[in-house]
Protein backbone atom coordinates (compact mmCIF):
# COMPACT_ATOMS: atom_id res chain seq x y z
CA UNK A 1 0.00 0.00 0.00
CA UNK A 2 1.34 3.17 -0.97
CA UNK A 3 2.26 6.01 2.11
CA UNK A 4 0.21 8.58 2.56
CA UNK A 5 2.73 11.89 2.88
CA UNK A 6 2.82 14.97 1.54
CA UNK A 7 4.64 14.66 -1.39
CA UNK A 8 3.04 11.59 -2.94
CA UNK A 9 -0.69 13.36 -2.22
CA UNK A 10 0.47 16.44 -4.25
CA UNK A 11 1.86 14.20 -6.87
CA UNK A 12 -1.37 12.43 -7.36
CA UNK A 13 -3.42 15.15 -6.77
CA UNK A 14 -2.00 16.87 -9.83
CA UNK A 15 -1.96 13.00 -12.00
CA UNK A 16 -5.16 12.86 -11.21
CA UNK A 17 -6.44 16.40 -12.62
CA UNK A 18 -4.08 15.24 -15.97
CA UNK A 19 -6.38 12.18 -16.40
CA UNK A 20 -3.86 9.81 -15.04
CA UNK A 21 -5.13 7.09 -12.22
CA UNK A 22 -2.21 7.71 -9.52
CA UNK A 23 -1.58 5.62 -6.28
CA UNK A 24 -3.56 7.28 -4.10
CA UNK A 25 -7.54 7.17 -3.86
CA UNK A 26 -9.38 10.78 -4.28
CA UNK A 27 -10.55 9.90 -0.56
CA UNK A 28 -6.91 9.71 0.84
CA UNK A 29 -5.98 12.76 -1.36
CA UNK A 30 -9.05 14.70 0.16
CA UNK A 31 -8.60 13.64 4.03
CA UNK A 32 -4.95 14.53 3.87
CA UNK A 33 -5.66 18.07 2.12
CA UNK A 34 -7.95 19.14 4.57
CA UNK A 35 -5.68 18.87 7.52
CA UNK A 36 -2.62 19.86 5.59
CA UNK A 37 -2.16 23.61 4.59
CA UNK A 38 1.34 23.25 3.17
CA UNK A 39 -0.31 20.81 0.76
CA UNK A 40 -3.47 23.19 -0.09
CA UNK A 41 -0.77 25.96 -1.08
CA UNK A 42 1.23 23.67 -2.98
CA UNK A 43 -1.64 22.18 -4.95
CA UNK A 44 -2.91 25.51 -5.13
CA UNK A 45 0.56 26.84 -6.71
CA UNK A 46 1.19 23.57 -9.25
CA UNK A 47 -2.79 23.79 -10.38
CA UNK A 48 -2.04 27.24 -11.17
CA UNK A 49 1.08 26.43 -13.09
CA UNK A 50 -0.51 24.02 -14.86
CA UNK A 51 -3.34 26.40 -16.67
CA UNK A 52 -0.84 28.63 -17.36
CA UNK A 53 0.77 26.39 -19.59
CA UNK A 54 -2.18 24.58 -20.64
CA UNK A 55 -3.06 28.38 -21.62
CA UNK A 56 0.26 28.30 -24.11
CA UNK A 57 1.17 27.45 -27.78
CA UNK A 58 4.45 26.49 -29.24
CA UNK A 59 5.24 28.69 -32.25
CA UNK A 60 5.12 27.87 -35.42
CA UNK A 61 7.59 27.30 -37.15
CA UNK A 62 8.66 28.22 -40.71
CA UNK A 63 12.36 26.74 -41.18
CA UNK A 64 12.54 24.43 -44.21
CA UNK A 65 15.60 21.98 -43.83
CA UNK A 66 14.94 20.72 -47.33
CA UNK A 67 17.93 22.12 -49.12
CA UNK A 68 20.29 21.80 -46.79
CA UNK A 69 19.15 18.08 -46.28
CA UNK A 70 18.71 17.21 -49.91
CA UNK A 71 22.60 17.26 -50.86
CA UNK A 72 23.41 14.95 -47.53
CA UNK A 73 20.87 12.51 -48.18
CA UNK A 74 22.76 8.66 -48.76
CA UNK A 75 21.63 6.99 -51.58
CA UNK A 76 19.63 4.79 -51.12
CA UNK A 77 21.03 0.80 -51.08
CA UNK A 78 20.82 -1.08 -54.61
CA UNK A 79 18.26 -3.79 -54.20
CA UNK A 80 20.27 -6.59 -54.86
CA UNK A 81 19.58 -8.16 -57.75
CA UNK A 82 18.11 -11.87 -58.53
CA UNK A 83 21.11 -13.11 -60.55
CA UNK A 84 23.70 -11.79 -57.69
CA UNK A 85 21.49 -13.88 -55.07
CA UNK A 86 21.27 -16.35 -57.27
CA UNK A 87 24.78 -16.90 -58.73
CA UNK A 88 27.03 -17.51 -55.79
CA UNK A 89 23.92 -20.28 -55.06
CA UNK A 90 24.51 -22.01 -58.26
CA UNK A 91 28.23 -21.77 -57.23
CA UNK A 92 27.99 -23.59 -53.85
CA UNK A 93 25.59 -26.10 -55.41
CA UNK A 94 28.39 -27.17 -57.42
CA UNK A 95 31.24 -27.20 -55.30
CA UNK A 96 29.14 -29.90 -52.47
CA UNK A 97 28.20 -31.52 -55.14
CA UNK A 98 32.18 -31.91 -56.35
CA UNK A 99 33.02 -32.14 -52.68
CA UNK A 100 30.32 -35.39 -52.41
CA UNK A 101 31.47 -36.87 -55.69
CA UNK A 102 34.95 -36.93 -54.59
CA UNK A 103 33.78 -38.19 -51.15
CA UNK A 104 32.63 -41.05 -52.73
CA UNK A 105 35.88 -42.43 -54.54
CA UNK A 106 36.17 -45.43 -52.89
CA UNK A 107 39.13 -46.60 -50.22
CA UNK A 108 40.18 -42.76 -50.01
CA UNK A 109 40.56 -41.20 -46.07
CA UNK A 110 40.51 -37.55 -45.73
CA UNK A 111 40.36 -37.18 -42.55
CA UNK A 112 38.57 -35.07 -40.21
CA UNK A 113 39.34 -31.53 -41.43
CA UNK A 114 37.73 -33.09 -44.47
CA UNK A 115 34.20 -33.15 -43.14
CA UNK A 116 34.33 -29.00 -42.44
CA UNK A 117 35.34 -28.42 -46.08
CA UNK A 118 31.19 -28.24 -46.69
CA UNK A 119 30.80 -25.77 -43.97
CA UNK A 120 33.66 -23.67 -45.38
CA UNK A 121 31.96 -23.75 -48.29
CA UNK A 122 28.65 -22.16 -47.09
CA UNK A 123 30.01 -19.69 -44.62
CA UNK A 124 32.39 -18.26 -47.77
CA UNK A 125 28.69 -18.08 -49.61
CA UNK A 126 26.77 -15.91 -46.54
CA UNK A 127 29.55 -13.89 -46.27
CA UNK A 128 29.80 -13.11 -49.75
CA UNK A 129 26.19 -11.88 -49.50
CA UNK A 130 26.55 -10.08 -46.45
CA UNK A 131 23.59 -12.20 -44.56
CA UNK A 132 23.38 -13.92 -41.30
CA UNK A 133 22.70 -17.10 -41.74
CA UNK A 134 20.96 -17.07 -38.33
CA UNK A 135 18.80 -14.13 -38.40
CA UNK A 136 15.11 -14.75 -38.68
CA UNK A 137 13.59 -12.61 -41.19
CA UNK A 138 10.47 -11.08 -39.07
CA UNK A 139 9.66 -8.75 -42.40
CA UNK A 140 8.44 -10.85 -45.13
CA UNK A 141 7.11 -8.48 -47.62
CA UNK A 142 4.39 -9.58 -50.57
CA UNK A 143 4.23 -6.98 -53.28
CA UNK A 144 5.86 -4.31 -51.38
CA UNK A 145 3.64 -4.72 -48.34
CA UNK A 146 4.58 -5.23 -45.00
CA UNK A 147 2.91 -8.87 -43.76
CA UNK A 148 2.58 -9.20 -40.26
CA UNK B 1 0.22 10.89 -50.78
CA UNK B 2 -0.10 9.53 -47.32
CA UNK B 3 3.30 8.32 -45.15
CA UNK B 4 3.14 5.08 -45.43
CA UNK B 5 2.50 5.35 -49.71
CA UNK B 6 5.50 8.04 -49.05
CA UNK B 7 7.87 5.29 -46.74
CA UNK B 8 6.78 2.68 -49.50
CA UNK B 9 8.20 5.16 -51.99
CA UNK B 10 11.15 5.95 -50.30
CA UNK B 11 12.18 2.14 -49.70
CA UNK B 12 12.22 2.27 -53.54
CA UNK B 13 14.48 5.03 -53.54
CA UNK B 14 12.28 8.00 -53.91
CA UNK B 15 13.60 10.95 -52.47
CA UNK B 16 11.06 13.17 -53.52
CA UNK B 17 8.58 10.89 -51.64
CA UNK B 18 10.90 11.39 -48.36
CA UNK B 19 10.57 15.48 -49.15
CA UNK B 20 7.25 15.05 -48.59
CA UNK B 21 7.84 13.39 -44.63
CA UNK B 22 10.37 16.33 -44.25
CA UNK B 23 8.53 18.89 -45.07
CA UNK B 24 4.93 17.64 -43.70
CA UNK B 25 7.00 17.32 -40.46
CA UNK B 26 10.12 19.41 -40.36
CA UNK B 27 7.67 22.27 -38.27
CA UNK B 28 6.66 20.12 -35.48
CA UNK B 29 10.34 18.34 -35.24
CA UNK B 30 11.91 22.04 -35.11
CA UNK B 31 9.88 22.93 -32.12
CA UNK B 32 10.95 19.84 -30.85
CA UNK B 33 13.90 19.96 -30.60
CA UNK B 34 14.23 23.44 -29.81
CA UNK B 35 12.31 22.75 -26.85
CA UNK B 36 14.85 19.77 -25.70
CA UNK B 37 18.02 22.33 -26.85
CA UNK B 38 17.18 25.44 -26.16
CA UNK B 39 18.27 27.54 -29.02
CA UNK B 40 17.55 27.47 -32.85
CA UNK B 41 21.03 26.57 -34.37
CA UNK B 42 21.77 23.58 -32.72
CA UNK B 43 17.85 22.14 -33.07
CA UNK B 44 18.32 22.94 -36.70
CA UNK B 45 21.28 20.41 -36.88
CA UNK B 46 19.79 17.84 -35.23
CA UNK B 47 17.00 18.16 -36.97
CA UNK B 48 18.64 17.58 -40.06
CA UNK B 49 20.66 14.70 -38.59
CA UNK B 50 17.31 12.93 -37.29
CA UNK B 51 16.13 12.91 -40.72
CA UNK B 52 19.54 11.33 -42.39
CA UNK B 53 19.21 8.68 -39.98
CA UNK B 54 15.22 8.38 -40.21
CA UNK B 55 16.23 7.85 -44.06
CA UNK B 56 18.37 5.55 -43.89
CA UNK B 57 16.49 3.19 -41.16
CA UNK B 58 13.17 3.35 -43.19
CA UNK B 59 13.07 -0.18 -43.28
CA UNK B 60 12.50 -0.67 -39.90
CA UNK B 61 9.68 1.57 -39.66
CA UNK B 62 6.65 -0.21 -38.56
CA UNK B 63 3.43 0.76 -41.51
CA UNK B 64 1.15 0.18 -38.91
CA UNK B 65 1.67 2.92 -36.51
CA UNK B 66 2.24 6.30 -37.25
CA UNK B 67 5.57 8.17 -38.33
CA UNK B 68 5.80 10.92 -36.54
CA UNK B 69 6.11 9.22 -32.71
CA UNK B 70 8.59 6.74 -34.48
CA UNK B 71 10.43 9.50 -35.88
CA UNK B 72 10.66 11.68 -32.84
CA UNK B 73 12.58 8.78 -30.29
CA UNK B 74 15.33 9.10 -33.50
CA UNK B 75 15.18 13.02 -33.30
CA UNK B 76 15.19 12.85 -29.28
CA UNK B 77 18.14 10.67 -29.29
CA UNK B 78 19.90 13.14 -31.40
CA UNK B 79 19.29 16.08 -29.64
CA UNK B 80 20.29 14.55 -26.09
CA UNK B 81 23.44 13.30 -28.13
CA UNK B 82 23.80 16.85 -29.75
CA UNK B 83 23.16 18.33 -26.07
CA UNK B 84 26.10 15.90 -24.59
CA UNK B 85 28.78 15.93 -26.94
CA UNK B 86 28.92 19.66 -28.15
CA UNK B 87 30.25 22.40 -25.79
CA UNK B 88 27.26 23.81 -24.55
CA UNK B 89 25.64 26.74 -26.78
CA UNK B 90 24.13 29.58 -24.98
CA UNK B 91 20.39 29.63 -24.68
CA UNK B 92 18.51 31.24 -26.53
CA UNK B 93 18.86 35.23 -24.62
CA UNK B 94 17.57 37.58 -27.23
CA UNK B 95 13.88 38.98 -26.90
CA UNK B 96 13.02 36.93 -29.56
CA UNK B 97 10.95 33.74 -27.89
CA UNK B 98 11.83 30.68 -29.42
CA UNK B 99 9.55 27.73 -27.78
CA UNK B 100 6.36 29.86 -26.98
CA UNK B 101 3.86 31.63 -28.74
CA UNK B 102 2.50 34.63 -28.37
CA UNK B 103 0.02 34.30 -25.68
CA UNK B 104 -3.32 35.65 -25.45
CA UNK B 105 -4.20 34.97 -21.87
CA UNK B 106 -0.94 36.82 -20.15
CA UNK B 107 0.99 40.24 -20.66
CA UNK B 108 3.64 39.48 -23.24
CA UNK B 109 6.63 40.71 -20.52
CA UNK B 110 5.54 37.42 -18.70
CA UNK B 111 5.34 35.05 -21.49
CA UNK B 112 9.12 36.31 -22.02
CA UNK B 113 9.28 35.13 -18.41
CA UNK B 114 8.07 31.82 -18.63
CA UNK B 115 9.71 31.11 -21.78
CA UNK B 116 13.05 32.11 -19.78
CA UNK B 117 12.27 30.35 -16.55
CA UNK B 118 11.35 27.01 -19.24
CA UNK B 119 15.19 27.82 -20.80
CA UNK B 120 16.66 27.68 -17.27
CA UNK B 121 15.53 24.22 -16.96
CA UNK B 122 17.09 21.10 -17.26
CA UNK B 123 16.33 19.36 -21.22
CA UNK B 124 14.51 16.79 -19.73
CA UNK B 125 11.97 18.89 -17.86
CA UNK B 126 11.66 21.49 -20.63
CA UNK B 127 10.93 18.13 -23.30
CA UNK B 128 8.42 16.65 -20.56
CA UNK B 129 6.34 20.05 -20.20
CA UNK B 130 5.85 20.91 -23.09
CA UNK B 131 4.93 17.49 -24.80
CA UNK B 132 2.36 17.30 -21.78
CA UNK B 133 0.95 21.18 -21.74
CA UNK B 134 1.77 22.53 -25.36
CA UNK B 135 1.16 19.33 -27.04
CA UNK B 136 -1.22 18.32 -24.79
CA UNK B 137 0.15 14.76 -24.45
CA UNK B 138 -1.90 12.26 -21.91
CA UNK B 139 0.47 10.36 -19.62
CA UNK B 140 0.24 7.46 -21.78
CA UNK B 141 1.11 8.86 -25.08
CA UNK B 142 4.08 10.15 -22.41
CA UNK B 143 5.23 7.30 -21.87
CA UNK B 144 5.50 5.80 -25.35
CA UNK B 145 7.20 8.95 -26.44
CA UNK B 146 10.04 8.74 -24.04
CA UNK B 147 9.68 4.76 -23.47
CA UNK B 148 9.51 5.06 -19.91
CA UNK B 149 6.50 3.91 -17.70
CA UNK B 150 3.72 6.09 -16.76
CA UNK B 151 4.55 6.21 -13.03
CA UNK B 152 7.61 7.77 -14.13
CA UNK B 153 6.17 10.34 -16.36
CA UNK B 154 3.65 10.55 -13.08
CA UNK B 155 7.13 11.49 -11.08
CA UNK B 156 9.32 13.49 -13.43
CA UNK B 157 6.24 15.62 -14.62
CA UNK B 158 5.60 16.46 -10.84
CA UNK B 159 9.18 17.17 -10.36
CA UNK B 160 9.78 19.52 -13.38
CA UNK B 161 6.78 21.57 -12.99
CA UNK B 162 7.93 21.99 -8.85
CA UNK B 163 11.06 23.13 -10.43
CA UNK B 164 9.68 25.69 -13.20
CA UNK B 165 7.43 26.94 -10.21
CA UNK B 166 10.61 27.50 -7.89
CA UNK B 167 12.32 29.32 -11.36
CA UNK B 168 9.02 31.63 -11.80
CA UNK B 169 8.92 32.62 -8.17
CA UNK B 170 12.06 33.45 -8.19
CA UNK B 171 11.83 35.40 -11.62
CA UNK B 172 9.13 37.23 -9.52
CA UNK B 173 6.62 36.23 -12.08
CA UNK B 174 3.18 37.29 -11.61
CA UNK B 175 1.35 35.97 -14.43
CA UNK B 176 -0.28 32.88 -12.24
CA UNK B 177 -1.90 33.22 -9.40
CA UNK B 178 -1.31 30.73 -7.21
CA UNK B 179 -0.53 32.51 -4.10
Amino acid sequence: MTRVDCESVCRSTMATEDGYVSELSADQIESHLAGCADCRTEVRQLRALANLLDGQKRRQRTESVWEHLEQHLPDPLPTPSASRVGYPFVILGLLLLGYRLIEMIPDRHFGILFKLVPILFVMAAFSYLRENPFKINSELTLEGRVTK
Amino acid sequence: MDDQTAIEKCRAGNKEAFRHLVEHYQAEAIGHAIAILGNREDAMDAVQEAFIDCFQALDRVDLTRRFYPWFYVILRNRCYKLGSGRKKREMSTSNEMEILAPSATIQPEDTMLLERAMLELPAEDRELITLRHLDGLSYQELAERLEVPQGTIMSRLHHARKRLRDKLTRLSFTGFSGD
